[in-house]
């Protein structure tokens, strides 16, 4: 790209060498952390090495195998770490595998549409991990939600139904706190972008070469396109989800034995 | 007068209860003891059919509750629990939550049942977070009531509550059941109360009906061992 400088080995194993401030800190205050900063340091260079060289491999392939092959990826792998926060509901991968595909394919097909990107592994793939991230943390937060929520209001839930309440009727309540526990951070984040921080999208273009006039539309898209998802993905999950706190009998389970 | 069998259970049986059989006669108030754990609130859940017994059937005016559809059965079958659990909002908003549900609410009916359950008219618009517990569980049985049951289960319901709230909600429940003909069952540890309130007495250990009957019969000369160990306590 136009103005990007390369980072050659020997820069790059410099700024390993600040790892070593917080491992000294963690010494010297005695955190017993520095072990774990080391790994962690480690682990994601590893990790970012791999997935450079999987990028490379993928990019090299025909565009619909490349895209394919690692959205897919992508989504099974945010379906198994979301899904895990609401384990003991029924149908829960399931669930939460069509919703993050479909909202994949949702704002996919919009970029397109709109010719925002062209169908390229090199631009698909980025925005793919972007939204499916994004509402994989979205669909985890409102995940751990409806369970504490189905927990720790199992009495009020229990009085609605006993007055008559239909299981919809009796999560009422449930579900809006849910969708707005899992939309406000979202929220929060849109409210003060660029001012606290320059969105990571945005800083890398820029480092790119590309105007910051220009990076701030792709931004725009991008961020309402996360907004979209996560509030979607937040809705439709909990939406499908909740029915199965109950029986067909209006009864109310207990999940969490 | 000949009361009649309105609730009326064969055999119930869960992982908690093992056969119960019982009839709840009209127009009275049953009262359910037995030691923390022998599956009392177990049993009035079923009645409500919160929960669905393994074996076994209940008959609510001579037709099996299975027939009734759910909410119609437990809006006639109300219940109270030991925790008020009323919902963010208002007393009123608590209040016509139920009848609300299925459009019967009747304009005033709030203010009628604030003052059955001797609560301030002002009460009306005030939170619930920030009335009493006393006035948390009156408020509680208000909304239950609200819904016109012909049976209420109270479930420890004046547990934790103090003693004058507690003559209080009594003497609530016998205005209820002479004036409305409401049949009540009430669990209760207090065996004072159980003896003070009920015209029929249910005694179960271990998930077991150990004993039942006459209250004051019940009480004063009972046919057990274990009843007689338990009222000795």
């Amino acid at each position: 790209m136009q103005g990007t400088t390369e980072i050659s080995n020997l820069s790059l194993l410099f700024i390993i060498v600040f790892v070593m401030i917080p491992v000294s800190l963690s010494y010297w205050f005695s955190l017993n952390l520095s072990k774990s900063v080391l790994w962690s340091s480690l682990r994601g260079v590893v990790q970012l090495f791999a997935i450079g060289y999987v990028l490379t491999f993928l990019f090299d392939l025909p565009s619909w195998q490349g895209i394919g092959l690692w959205v897919a990826v992508m989504i099974i792998v945010a379906t198994l770490n979301a899904a895990r926060k609401g384990k003991g509901i029924p149908y829960v991968r399931v669930v939460v595998f069509a919703v993050i595909a479909l909202i994949e394919a949702l704002i996919i097909s919009l970029w397109l549409g709109f010719g925002y990107i062209p169908f390229t592994a090199e631009k698909v793939i980025p925005i793919s991990g972007m939204i499916i991230g994004n509402s994989m943390i979205a669909i985890g937060l409102a995940l751990e939600r409806l369970q504490s929520q189905f927990k720790e209001e199992r009495g009020r839930i229990l009085a609605a139904l006993s007055l008559g309440a239909n299981p919809k009727q009796s999560s009422h309540q449930i579900i809006r706190k849910t969708l707005k526990a899992a939309m406000i951070p979202n929220i929060d984040g849109l409210k003060t972008i660029g001012l606290v921080q320059l969105p990571g999208m945005m800083t890398g273009l820029i480092l790119g070469g590309v105007s910051p006039l220009d990076a701030v539309r792709y931004q725009i898209v991008i961020s309402l396109s996360i907004f979209v998802s996560v509030a979607v993905c937040a809705m439709l999950v909990t939406i499908f989800l909740y029915r199965f706190y109950f029986n067909d009998k209006m009864q109310l389970l207990d999940l969490h034995t | 007068m000949k009361s009649t069998a309105i609730l009326k259970s064969k055999g119930l049986t869960t992982d908690v209860l093992k056969s119960i059989s019982f009839e709840l006669q009209s127009k009275e108030i049953t009262t359910v003891i037995g030691p923390s754990g022998a599956g009392k609130s177990s049993l009035l859940l079923l009645l409500n059919r919160l929960e669905e017994p393994q074996e076994g059937r209940i008959f609510y005016k001579g037709t099996d509750i299975q027939e009734f559809p759910v909410t119609k059965l437990r809006r006639e079958i109300g219940m109270v629990f030991q925790s008020a659990y009323l919902f963010d909002g208002t007393t009123e908003e608590n209040i016509e939550y139920g009848p609300k549900l299925c459009g019967e609410w009747e304009p005033g009916e709030t203010k009628r049942l604030l003052e059955l359950v001797e609560l301030p008219q002002s009460y009306i618009t005030r939170e619930v977070s920030t009335l009493s517990g006393g006035e948390q569980q009156r408020v509680a049985l208000a909304r239950t009531l609200a819904n016109k049951p012909s049976v209420l289960l109270l479930d420890e319901a004046t547990s934790a509550l103090d003693i004058k709230t507690v003559e209080h909600i009594e003497a609530l429940l016998f205005k209820l059941k002479e004036e409305r003909g409401l049949t009540i069952m009430m669990v209760t540890h207090n065996l004072r109360q159980a003896e003070r309130m009920g015209n029929q007495t249910i005694f179960i250990k271990d998930g077991q009906l150990i004993e039942k009957g006459n209250t004051e019969k019940l009480f004063k000369n009972p046919q057990t061992e274990t009843l007689k160990m338990f009222l000795e306590e």
